[in-house]
């Protein structure tokens, strides 16, 4: 029983059998959460998860129907109750800098919100400077926040949010739209708050990636709680392991798997299949075994990862009775006459905006039948690179091909032959999917013979069967973003552009997605151009270019781009301690550069791992911290973009 | 451009209006403020608004108390004035007038009849609360044909003349034959001029909001990097907002203003549409120029109304062009609905044709094809 009451005392926020339904549709369903004292929680989840009502309820801006919500032992039931809380506690809510006042500076923001908080002069002088210095904002204190990028606009939010030191903050998908550096600059401070000033933060987002960030989370899926804990737990909890392999002819093999495993997809010239109920000692055989005949050129079974976890756990909790409909995916009328050589190429193609060059002399090539990621940070010229590709935009100097018409004179022959889907959704949510579908099969003149079986086509290959007749906007993002996808292919083009297609969209929807796009790469040898700021998409590309202030600084495949950062960096060490934040403290004391704390891991990046080892021990002991593990991973894409990038900063500053 | 291009061009074009029009059907805030106007709006203008001098309130200073005094007091009757009694003095008019208790104070001076009877001339004050200039002036027009009339009457009596004699005398007589409206019913005026209003308004309106929504959801993006031109863009808003505004105008006419307030269509109903299509042409061009320069929905409909005042002031509906100052006058030839105004009357209410109208129409065709052309222009150079 002492311990339970010591639990009871480091516990900030206490909900249990939670309910809250708009209209009678249930948004959050007896959810229960516990989250202590000193804690980074986690709550991980598509849209519409039920993450945002949560957590508004718990910051006591939200009535609810059932369930209770306790926050520091006061039990938020009445306004008059949410107001005692209100001063220990600071909320963002979703949205980049929606919280904010886009024409007031940097820092007559953060005086709003010290006055707002009622924060004395002396505090304020001395917490600003701190908390400007920390998100390297100080450069920009008078710059209106309306032109600050996304990442720093969260930086912003989050300083304001942090003005009144609350003991509790609730942040709300604070990295979404958030380039990786950002994102990475965003944990690191969260980090250092929690050393500092022991805060506790709740934190929600919709990237799995980011899971290894927190010390416990809820995965959360339709309003429930499908698993809760730390993570590498939750990862446990879902029964069977994960196999990758490469093996030639790929499609063959997709094909073949995909009828026992659903749980399968294509990430570049790799194929990952999760293996339900099955030990990895046995898996490699099982999967080997379904392949005769085809070249497999290395197979290998690894831990389960949260996305894997949070898709087998649904598949075999929530949606076991749902019949996992293996979609055939219907072939092209006809097949591309151009099918080989390039799609897209852009040859020194610059963009300038009055004084600003937002592209800068870019160069790549896109072949047919390619993934094409072009990767970058919020304002690093992507979206401009690809308007000119597309034809909205001319260019200032350089000049560019696609689908085999010249950019800079036959832009409306360029329109007819690609297919575009924009990072917002840009259809009408006010017509019907087939309302959609049809007014896009006559804006690129589908001829009207064929019109009702393109339009059958169309559906078929975005797995929109069950949905046409109701409102684009009634549907969840993943069968919207399908839809997107649908009429952007309706005159079955072979180029294809999509700007950031599946941010927002959860595990299960984004396999379906990139199913489909694998498929119109590898069967119909349609170029597929994607821009991303998420590692998880840019795993799946053939070929990545890393954009950096207007210009290309990197230009390779996945694997070689890894390759590169180990032969330059060396690998990733994730460093296990019994105190990971005063570890992380002496780490960065002892003059390692890039330290980052994940959840109670720290990673860095190490060339010669025995010598940094023995210097770690040697910091560690004088604090007597104790070393539990440590061990070195091959770096992730998220690592070499952070890599370049922050070279780049250094030599350059924007 | 050979038939299947234009075939091609023709099907992208119905198929965006047809695209609008469900958005709007789908739009039930937009569709009753859309039928309001139509409606409720006009029928208020028509029934609500007179612009006739109508029982204003008058009282008199008599200090005369003569049989003459009391005369000329009773001729201030109903239905133009109101006479609502007697007060004693100077501060006692001035303190009503002032309260805007009445409108107008008859001051009747001492010995005003025996002056009369003396055969000596005499005057009545007659003060007007002109801060209303339409009414006041009205008062003061009636009241001075009043005491006129009665000074006239006076004298004949005074003379002893019979009416036999009266008639013999050189008078002219004012006889007034109206035109076109013989009641003078305020309602045919007030109503088609609240009618051309919110043609104007919504002709601005409609277009403009349908081409900035596509902006604020995003929606644009993926048209302009689609085969369509933007006049394959904007055109079908123009179509679809010009069909609805046509049928709003039919719903008007054939609802309200011919059944409530009895005009009596003189003019050929087609002529009347055809042009009233020409019309939401020019202005909507406005609109799209409007929806360029927006980012939002409150900003198009703010330029709306900063852009419908001087159009509305400027199109001689409340003032003819040759009472306005020069430069106003020739600013007058670029408000469309000047334009439209001249036509508009003339074929309701006077029953003109093409022939009579064809210079009005060639400056509205004119003023069209320019505002149009600017507005598709300003669009291109954004998306295109």
């Amino acid at each position: 029983m002492g311990e339970a009451a010591l639990v009871n005392e480091a516990t900030v926020i206490n909900i249990a059998g939670f309910c809250k339904s708009y209209k009678n549709k249930a948004a959050v369903d007896a959810v229960d959460l516990i989250v202590k004292r000193g804690e980074i929680y986690g709550l991980i989840g598509p849209d519409g998860a039920g993450k945002s009502s949560l957590m508004k309820a718990i910051a006591g801006v939200l009535s609810f129907e059932q369930g209770t919500v306790e926050v520091f032992d006061v039990n938020v039931d009445s306004e008059a109750a949410a107001e005692k809380i209100k001063g220990r506690l600071g909320f963002m809510p979703q949205g980049l800098g929606l919280n904010l006042y886009g024409d007031l500076s940097v820092e007559e923001n953060i005086d709003f919100f010290a006055q707002l908080r009622q924060v004395t002069r002396e505090q304020l002088a001395e917490r600003k400077e701190k908390l400007l210095a920390m998100t390297r904002l100080d450069k920009f204190r008078d710059r209106p926040m309306k032109n600050l990028s996304g990442g720093m606009k969260q930086k912003l939010g989050l300083i304001c949010t942090l003005i009144h030191e609350p003991e509790l903050v609730i942040l709300d998908e604070p990295t979404t739209g958030v380039d990786p550096v950002s994102r990475r600059d965003f944990w690191a401070i969260l980090a250092e708050l929690l050393r500092e000033h022991g805060i506790t933060a709740l934190v929600s987002t919709a990237y799995m990636d980011e899971a290894a960030r927190f010390h416990r989370l809820s995965l959360m899926y339709n309003g429930q709680i499908l698993a809760a804990g730390e993570p590498d737990a939750i990862c446990r909890q879902a029964k069977g392991c994960l196999v990758q392999l490469t093996v030639e002819p790929q499609i063959d093999a997709l094909d073949l798997l995909k009828v026992r495993y659903p749980q399968i997809e294509a990430i570049g010239s790799r194929l990952r299949v999760f293996v339900d109920n099955t030990s990895s000692m046995d898996a490699v055989k099982v999967v080997s075994d379904l392949l005769p005949g085809l070249a497999i050129k290395s197979i290998r079974a690894f831990d389960t990862e949260l996305e894997d976890a949070f898709i087998a756990l649904l598949r075999q909790g929530l949606l076991a009775n749902q019949a996992i409909q293996a979609n055939t995916i219907p072939r092209f009328d006809n097949p591309l006459s151009n099918a080989e050589g390039i799609a897209i190429q852009a040859k020194e193609l610059t963009r300038d905006f009055d004084k600003f060059r937002s592209v800068d002399h870019i160069n790549f090539v896109v072949r047919q039948g390619e993934i094409f990621g072009l990767l970058g940070a919020n304002g690093a010229g992507k979206t401009t690179a690809i308007k000119m590709l597309t034809g909205i935009l001319p260019p200032s100097s350089g000049e560019g091909q696609v689908a085999g018409a010249d950019m800079r004179n036959a832009g409306q022959m360029i329109k007819e032959r690609i297919g575009y889907m924009s990072q917002a959704f840009s259809l009408y949510l006010d017509l019907t999917v087939m309302e959609n579908i049809r007014l896009y099969a006559s804006i690129y003149g589908v001829n009207r013979k064929i019109v009702r079986q393109r339009i059958a086509w169309v559906v078929q290959i975005a797995g929109l069967k069950e949905v046409t007749d109701q409102l684009a906007g009634s549907l969840p993002m993943g069968i919207r973003q399908r839809l997107a996808l649908g009429c952007a292919l309706v005159h079955q083009p072979g180029v294809l552009f999509l700007d950031e297609p599946t941010s927002g969209v959860d595990p299960v929807g984004r396999r379906h997605f990139w199913d489909i796009l694998v498929h119109l790469a590898r069967v119909e040898q349609v170029a597929i151009l994607v821009t991303t700021h998420y590692m998880s998409e840019a795993e799946h590309c053939d070929h990545l270019a890393l954009m950096y202030a207007g210009r290309v600084i990197a230009d390779d495949s996945p694997g070689n781009m890894i390759q590169a950062l180990q032969n330059e960096a060396g690998q990733l060490l994730e460093i296990t301690t019994d105190n990971p934040l005063a570890a992380l403290a002496q780490l960065e004391q002892g003059g390692f550069k890039g330290v980052a704390l994940f959840g109670k891991h720290i990673h860095l990046l190490a060339k010669d791992i025995e010598s940094v080892e023995k210097q770690i021990r040697v910091l560690l002991d004088k604090q007597s911290i104790r070393l539990i593990a440590l061990e070195a991973h091959a770096p992730t894409l998220e690592d070499v973009f952070v890599y370049r990038v922050l070279a780049l900063e250094e030599k350059e500053p924007i | 451009m050979n038939g299947h291009a234009f075939l091609l061009w023709w099907d992208r074009i119905i198929a965006m209006t047809l695209k609008e029009l469900k958005q709007l059907i789908r739009d039930p805030v937009l569709l009753l403020i859309i039928s309001y106007f139509f409606t409720a709006d006009v029928y208020m203008a028509g029934s609500g608004i007179n612009l006739n001098l109508r029982n204003a309130s008058v009282m008199v200073i008599d200090r005369d108390h003569s049989a003459a005094s009391r005369e000329l007091m009773y001729r201030f009757r109903k239905p133009y004035f109101d006479l609502k009694g007697e007060i004693s003095g100077k501060n006692e008019a001035e303190d009503l007038l002032n309260r805007g208790r009445i409108l107008a104070v008859l001051d009747i001076p001492e010995n005003f009849q025996s002056l009369l009877l003396q055969g000596k001339p005499t005057a009545v004050q007659f003060q007007v609360d002109t801060s209303n200039t339409v009414l006041g002036t009205l008062a003061t027009g009636y009241a001075t044909e009043i005491t006129a009339g009665f000074a006239q009457d006076f004298v004949a009596k005074r003379l002893g003349l019979n009416a036999e004699q009266m008639d013999a005398l050189p008078v002219i007589q004012n006889r007034h034959r109206v035109l076109y409206n013989p009641n003078q019913i305020d309602g045919w005026f007030m109503s088609i001029s609240e009618l051309l209003t919110v043609i104007t308004m919504l002709s601005m309106m409609l277009p403009a909001a349908a081409a900035v929504r596509e902006k604020e959801r995003g929606t644009i993006e993926q048209l302009a990097v689609s085969p369509l031109s933007p006049l394959q863009i904007l055109l079908p808003k123009v179509i679809s907002m010009g069909l609805v505004i046509l049928l709003g105008v039919a719903v008007c006419l054939f609802l309200i203003i011919i059944p409530v307030f009895h005009l009596p269509f003189k003019g050929s109903i087609g002529l009347f549409f055809a042009v009233t299509a020409l019309y939401v042409f020019t202005t909507s061009g406005i609109g799209l120029f409007i929806a360029t320069i927006s980012h939002s929905l409150g900003q198009v409909t703010m330029l709306v109304i900063l852009l419908l005042m001087p159009i509305l002031l400027l199109s001689g509906a409340w003032t003819p062009p040759e009472a306005m100052p020069p430069g106003i006058r020739w600013a007058m030839y670029i408000s469309p609905l000047y334009y439209f105004n001249e036509i508009g009357y003339a074929i309701l209410m006077k029953g003109a044709g093409v022939d009579i109208l064809w210079d009005s129409l060639l400056g509205l065709t004119g003023l069209g094809a320019v505002f149009f052309n600017f507005g598709v222009w300003r669009f291109r150079r954004q998306f295109g």
